[in-house]
């Protein structure tokens, strides 16, 4: 025990690789990612949970990694931006980022593309209104989401149509 | 930012949770976190040993009994109840609710029992619970005691739930044949902060034939205005008598006045919004 608490050993997997680290319980998921284990695609905007630059996806959940403790992440297997792309390759839904001009000063796309890939794992023909509800966590101050939408939207009906010409 | 030093505990069940919780008075229940998190890294409350109970299986389940209740288990996710058949078949205003809290992310996070016993008088599901007569079922050592949702808050970050106790589960009752749920919000924006919030159950059969009435963000707790559901009762099923009966909000609720909305301006729209909700109420129960 050190002045901050008990150390408590947790296992995580993230991006299929397994790291066994020691933590305190005061410290938040987001900074064993970034300070860590220097996983630093995953941002820090507010830490307050209100911004979603730092939205991960946990055991198959979205969710913000500023409201979760790292403590309790222990066990689970994470997802974070770098594991999207495979060998370099970016996913569908990156290359249409870059395609339709979806982000500005991309603070904040780590977060987007985490929400919307999470967004087309459960609903792969999202309408205009459920691409705007599924990235209300994320604020982006740059695009006005228009272009975020349009790389959302285009995504998933790339991947219909490539499905579709199977 | 970093959170003051504290301890944490997994405990295994329920009763390991309830002695962690009663040996310690500074121990507090950590269930989705999506409000107590932030209360740590503002520094405003002091917690020696957060006690997660969130992953306790007994607390993660929605049961529908046979006569129509629904048993909600505290820790079930604003995202499990938005998605749940069982909830959406019965009592579909829960799932509504419950789908529009914030986002996706707080969704899958966030849990019933923690927005009831934050006792913080803006959220969303303490008027509903209130207006569907739901039961809240407390858990300590001695057992589980059953307090009705509208006894459950006591003031500002107060409820009925006891230093060494958890909230175990909510029993949500059927919705009677001609009863219809309606909820309401004034808010600051699309879906921020409320000004004023309520919801209303009715039952009507060619007249108001019983009316519960909430009213929340208009004091530090949310309140059944019981003068305007007797101006419901027996009254005729129509928008002029809900008009009519709205008009017994008045100088008994004393909402605060801040940046979002005087006092004055909140009590009027008390009125107004408790009229959309009874009507909406009386639509819903009509196309039952």
């Amino acid at each position: 025990m050190s002045d901050a608490g008990t150390v408590h050993p947790i296992v995580v997997t993230i991006n299929g690789e397994r790291y066994e680290r020691t933590v305190l319980a005061r410290q938040l998921l987001v900074h064993l990612i970034r300070d860590t284990l220097g996983l630093r695609g995953t941002h820090i905007g507010c830490d307050t949970g209100n911004c979603g630059a730092c939205t991960i996806i946990c055991d198959g959940k979205l969710i913000k990694s500023c409201m979760m403790l790292a403590v309790q992440a222990d066990g689970t297997e994470i997802e974070t931006v770098e594991g999207l792309a495979v060998d370099g390759e970016l996913t569908a839904l990156q290359r249409s980022f870059n395609e339709h001009h979806g982000l500005q000063c991309g603070y904040c796309t780590p977060g987007i593309l985490m929400s919307a890939t999470y967004l087309l794992r459960n609903n792969p023909d999202p309408a205009d209104a459920e691409i705007r509800r599924a990235i209300r966590g994320n604020l982006c101050r740059c695009t006005g989401y228009v272009n975020v939408v349009e790389s959302i939207r285009a995504a998933a009906a790339g991947v219909q149509a490539e499905e579709a010409s199977r | 930012m970093l959170l003051e030093s504290v301890e944490y505990s997994c405990p295994q069940s329920i009763d390991e949770a309830l002695r962690e919780l009663s040996a310690n008075d500074g121990a507090a229940v950590l269930a989705g976190g999506q409000s107590l998190l932030n209360v740590l890294k503002n520094r405003v409350a002091s917690v020696d040993v957060l006690v997660d109970i969130s992953g306790l299986p007994e607390l993660r389940t929605i049961e529908r009994n046979a006569e129509g209740s629904l048993e909600i288990g505290a820790c079930v996710t604003y995202d499990e109840l938005d998605r749940s058949a069982d909830v959406r078949e019965g009592h579909s205003v829960l799932a509504e609710v419950a789908g529009h809290i914030e986002d996706q992310q707080i969704r899958n996070r966030g849990t019933i029992g923690g927005n009831c016993c934050l006792g913080d008088p803006t959220n969303n599901l303490p008027p509903v619970l209130i207006a569907l007569g739901a039961t809240m079922n407390i858990q300590g050592s001695s057992g589980i005691r059953p307090v009705a949702a509208e006894d459950f808050f006591f003031s500002f970050f107060s409820t009925a739930v006891a230093q060494g106790e958890i909230l175990r589960s909510i029993t949500v009752p059927p919705i009677a044949p001609g009863g219809g749920v309606g909820y309401q919000s004034l808010a600051v924006g699309a879906d921020s902060k409320a000004i004023v919030r309520a919801s209303a159950y009715v039952r009507a059969n060619g007249t108001i034939e019983d009316a519960r009435v909430v009213l929340s963000v208009v004091g530090p707790r949310p309140i059944r205005h019981t003068g305007m559901e007797q101006r419901l009762r027996g009254g005729a099923v129509s928008a002029e008598a809900v008009a009519a009966a709205s008009e017994a909000i008045g100088d008994d609720i004393e909402p605060v006045s801040d940046s979002h909305g005087s006092a004055e301006y909140r009590r009027r729209m008390a009125r107004v919004v408790a009229r959309r909700a009874v009507n909406e109420a009386i639509e819903r129960g009509a196309s039952r």
